[in-house]
Formats: C-alpha cells, sequence, structure tokens
C-alpha cells in the first residue's frame, strides 16, 4: 500500500521499483555467498509472478536461512585483535507508528529520518560523506522510502535517483553491496547483514564488490511496518 | 488499567455500522478502540457511530494470500479514510480489485470473511 500511495503522490514506476531488484542482483553477481547470482533485468522483474499489486516477487525480499554475529569491544581490547578494527561513530534509534493504518503518511518514514538524522549528527559527518550504504531492503519501496528518509535524495525522488543503475555496481551510490535481502539472503532478521557488509568493505575484504577507498559507511535497518529505525555509522580503522 | 470491552464494536459491524471512541475527557476521536486515550492518557471512552463512508487513500492486490485466504484471490485489501479521522486497513468487496483507485468513495459492507469473522469489509459507493 505504501509503494501504491508512493506511486499515487509521486508518479513512481514499477520500474523504478524494479531498478532497485537489478541493482542488488548486479551487486550479489559479485558475491559468491550471494543466493540468487544469475542475470535479472527490468523486463524480468516486471515479469515475476505479482505477490502483492504493485509488488513483484523479485520486487520481495529472499526467505532463506543464514545467521551472522559481529564482536564489539573496548578501544584498547581492539589494538590486540587479529583485524583491524571499524570504529562505531554513531548510532540512533527510532520509532513511529504501531499499525500502518496510524502511520501519519505512508510515504514518508519519519522514524528513519530521524535515526539518520541524529546519527549523523552524531558523526559531526554529512550523508554526502559517507562511501558506503547497507540498508534494509525487504521489498523495493523500502530502499526508496530510506533513501528519501536519509536525505540521499529528496522525498519522492527516490524513484528517479535509483534510474539508470546510479545503485548498481559503477553507480553513483555504492547501495546494498552485497546483494542485499532482495538477492544475498534474507532469514528474517536481516540487520545484521547490513553491518557485516559494512565492515567488509571499510576493511577492504569486499573481493570483487570492494568499494575503492571505502573509509565511510552506513547500515540503515527498518523493522515493524516501517516504523521502527535504527542507524550505525562506522568508519575504517585509519580513517 | 480498565481492559478494553470490544462487543460494541463487533455488535455494531454485524448491525452495519462502523463505531469509533470519542475521549470524555480530551474530546479527541480515537480509532482503532483502545482501553485508554492515546493523546491524554484519560480511562474514559464513549463509542459513537461515524458514517461509515470514505475513501481508499492507498491499496494492494492480493494474489499470494496468508494461510486461509487462498481461495479469495486476487482481491484488494484498502486503507480506508472514514470521516476523515478514522483510518483502518480493510478487504475491499463488491468491486473488480483491478478497478480499485486511491480516492475511489466507498462505504462500510460487513462481510463474513473466510475465517467467519463478520469483517469491516467497504465497496464502492458508486459501481465503477
Amino acid at each position: 500500500m505504501i509503494a501504491r500511495r508512493h506511486m499515487h503522490e509521486y508518479g513512481t514506476t514499477p520500474e523504478q521499483l524494479a531498478e532497485v531488484a537489478v541493482a542488488s542482483r548486479r551487486w550479489a553477481a559479485l558475491n559468491e555467498r550471494a543466493l540468487r547470482r544469475e542475470p535479472l533485468t527490468i523486463e524480468g522483474v516486471l515479469a515475476s509472478p505479482m505477490i502483492v499489486d504493485p509488488l513483484h516477487r523479485h520486487d520481495c525480499c529472499l526467505v532463506t536461512d543464514g545467521a551472522g554475529a559481529i564482536v564489539v569491544c573496548s578501544e584498547p581490547r581492539a589494538s590486540g585483535c587479529a583485524h583491524p578494527p571499524v570504529w562505531v561513530l554513531a548510532h540512533a534509534t527510532a520509532h513511529e507508528h504501531h499499525a500502518i493504518a496510524s502511520m501519519p503518511n505512508l510515504t514518508t518514514s519519519t522514524a528513519a529520518a530521524r535515526s539518520g538524522r541524529e546519527a549523523l549528527a552524531m558523526a559531526g559527518i554529512h550523508i554526502e560523506e559517507i562511501d558506503v550504504v547497507e540498508l534494509y531492503d525487504s521489498f523495493t519501496i523500502t530502499v526508496l522510502m530510506t533513501l528519501e528518509a536519509l536525505g540521499l535524495c529528496a522525498p519522492g525522488e527516490g524513484g528517479a535517483f535509483v534510474e539508470g543503475g546510479r545503485i548498481a555496481p559503477g553507480g553513483d551510490l555504492a547501495l546494498n553491496t552485497n546483494g542485499g535481502g532482495l538477492s544475498y539472503c534474507h532469514p528474517g532478521m536481516y540487520g545484521i547483514y547490513l553491518l557485516t557488509e559494512a565492515v567488509r568493505q571499510l576493511r577492504g575484504e569486499a573481493g570483487p564488490a570492494q568499494v575503492p577507498n571505502a573509509r565511510l559507511g552506513l547500515a540503515h535497518g527498518t523493522g515493524g511496518v516501517l516504523s521502527t529505525a535504527a542507524t550505525v555509522v562506522l568508519g575504517a580503522a585509519d580513517g | 488499567m480498565a481492559d478494553l470491552d470490544l462487543q460494541p464494536f463487533w455488535r455494531g459491524v454485524e448491525r452495519g455500522e462502523l463505531l469509533a471512541q470519542r475521549c470524555l475527557a480530551c474530546g479527541r476521536r480515537v480509532f482503532y478502540p483502545r482501553a485508554v486515550c492515546p493523546a491524554c492518557g484519560a480511562p474514559r471512552l464513549a463509542w459513537e457511530a461515524t458514517s461509515g463512508s470514505g475513501q481508499v487513500h492507498a491499496y494492494t492486490i492480493v494474489h499470494r494470500a496468508p494461510p486461509g485466504f487462498e481461495d479469495d484471490t486476487p482481491y484488494a485489501v484498502g486503507l480506508v479514510v472514514v470521516d476523515d479521522d478514522v483510518r483502518l486497513v480493510a478487504r475491499l468487496v463488491d468491486c473488480d480489485p483491478q478497478a480499485v483507485r486511491v480516492g475511489m468513495r466507498v462505504r462500510l459492507a460487513p462481510r463474513a470473511l473466510a475465517e467467519g469473522t463478520i469483517a469491516p469489509c467497504f465497496a464502492p459507493t458508486e459501481v465503477a
């Protein structure tokens, strides 16, 4: 319903939503751990079975098993570890409505806007300075909503923003560089993968998907019914 | 804290009325039903009838249904706004799902859905 309302208010198209899935698949092709790595086109997304109109199967995240873990420790303890640390520069959380009918504005994620704003303020940086962005992609519309909420584009312009492979490998914005929940994996609680992928990128361990000179990373999780948000800003060891 | 008695709401649906609550302390219209007013915290809420008429704010057409509703697909579900201040998610009935539009006028049309409960569904005011 959020996707439908976004289309109604801003003219967002199924093709623009499909761009998100196509970009994720191209990143997944660079990730040997990803479940779905075969090529995917916009036409392929639109031809996949409708799940909840206007979202096709390829607009929806995968259903997989999986697990992840991170080790958080003090700065002195980190100095003796096997790998260089990635610094937690900032974190923030926010929550908004309970039920979707109570969401004040279907096309604006107030929670994501707040946690993003507060985390960036804590880190003392602007969103434009972030080198790699990992954000939750339950559905393709979730990505557009979050791009807008974080200020990576103006409200309503998420669809136009992702056109032309802008968030695909080689595009202007390195986004969901592991292939995301849409193509990498999605074991229900996807958030840990946002952090592990951001850490890989900031350690220079992302292999073919490595973003050159990635110094600052942002991980953003979404929960509830687009109602809870958590943002973490991470920095590379010597950055 | 007082338990919320939903019987008035469901009896209303059965007779074709959509009931909301009004806070007797601050006067605010409350929906979904609550035990206490979410605005001022007062525990005194009175049931009152809405017009039962509103419009579709957003909608989806379900092709892959949750368990128990598979036989109904494809069906439309809308976020319906009644009287400008009552918002609820409801099945849209008596119309081709593909004909549903944002802004479409609808009225309460209670219907027994798959699980047997008489649910507050909505139907177009004018056939599209």
